[in-house]
């Protein structure tokens, strides 16, 4: 039976980072849609989510061949790359030292982009178009499926974490489909932030449990590392905030 | 070939977006690997050396990035001559 205190971080962390990258995915598929109509953005979605379902195909079986504790620590280690990535990547933007991620000018962006490389194919600018939704949704995705796999294989939750990113979808889509323009409201690095920091303690979580630790009071181990990492982002963003004071001889 | 060549480069920089911040996580592990199997330390040393060896880099990591993105840059104000 499904217990919601272990599958709600999963399920979380899973709809979360879904909807940054649907977001990001979004955005592309509407430059299209804008540039050359419905048909080729709708061609090129439809394509690419069914090469992600047969990459789901593939994988799924495969992933119950995988001894338990090295599945936890393959993920746990990646999920540590991926997560801090984005964790310390939130926090630059945070503290002023990146530009925070902006849908409009991205959108802005992707259009001129598209209009030149159309104008340059004269014969096929419907295969272009559909190619960048492809291209769009076909990466976004594969993060969306990694992020899945992550954080609901160790437990046996893929199926609530699939229904979290799936939730992600239908939101964004829904949101899209009324508003017609890019998601530029989206607090999207708080999102990242939040989510960087979820990913980052289900890393040390799986790979800790991969090398055989067994972390005091379980799954409630998690609210601690996402709390250590939550101060720990939050600290440095404030460091970085601060101009670093010199020292006068 | 060009999207094939694409998602590969896009898979590899989700996990390696910086060397540095890589090199320092997979350290980490492996540290705290060796507390766990070759030391009769309790494996909650380990973890825990986990715990604070992958804060610890992702603080160093935000201050060296900012540290550098703030320095000048070396083609602006005297540094290398490009003819």
């Amino acid at each position: 039976m499904l217990v919601w205190s272990t599958a709600s971080p999963a399920v979380g962390a899973a709809f979360l980072a879904s909807i940054v990258e649907v977001v990001e995915a979004f955005t592309i598929v509407l430059v299209v849609a804008n540039l050359r109509g419905w048909k080729p953005a709708v061609m090129g979605t439809g394509a690419a989510l069914l090469v992600l379902a047969a990459v789901v195909v593939i994988l799924g079986p495969l992933l119950d061949q995988v001894p338990l504790h090295l599945l936890q620590f393959v993920i746990g280690v990646l999920l540590l790359l991926f997560g801090i990535g984005w964790l310390r990547k939130a926090v630059l933007r945070a503290g002023g030292i990146l530009p925070l991620h902006n849908e409009d000018a991205i959108f802005a962006k992707q259009t001129a982009e598209l209009t030149t490389e159309v104008q340059r194919h004269e014969t096929a600018q419907d295969w272009i178009a559909a190619i960048a939704a492809f291209k769009a949704v076909l990466l976004e995705g594969l993060e969306v499926i990694f992020i899945v796999i992550a954080v609901g294989a160790g437990r046996g939750l893929l199926w609530p974490a699939s229904l979290g990113a799936l939730a992600a979808c239908v939101l964004v889509l829904a949101i899209g489909a009324i508003a017609h323009r890019p998601l530029a409201r989206v607090p999207e690095n708080t999102l990242k932030f939040g989510v960087g920091v979820m990913l980052s303690a289900f890393g040390v979580f799986w790979t800790g449990e991969g090398l055989g630790v067994d972390w005091p009071g379980h799954d409630l181990a998690l609210g601690v590392f996402a709390a250590v990492f939550l101060a720990a982002g939050l600290m440095a963003a404030h460091m970085v905030r601060s101009p670093i004071k010199e020292v006068k001889p | 070939m060009n999207i094939l060549k694409d998602v590969l480069s896009e898979l590899f920089s989700m996990f390696v977006a910086d060397a540095q911040l890589t090199t320092a996580i997979l350290a980490t592990v492996a540290v705290a690997a060796l507390l766990i199997n070759a030391t009769h330390l309790s494996a909650l040393v380990g973890g825990a050396a986990l715990l604070f060896g992958c804060v610890t880099v992702l603080v160093l990591s935000v201050r060296r990035e900012a540290t550098r993105r703030r320095a000048p840059r070396k083609d602006s104000i005297g540094g290398d001559f490009n003819f």
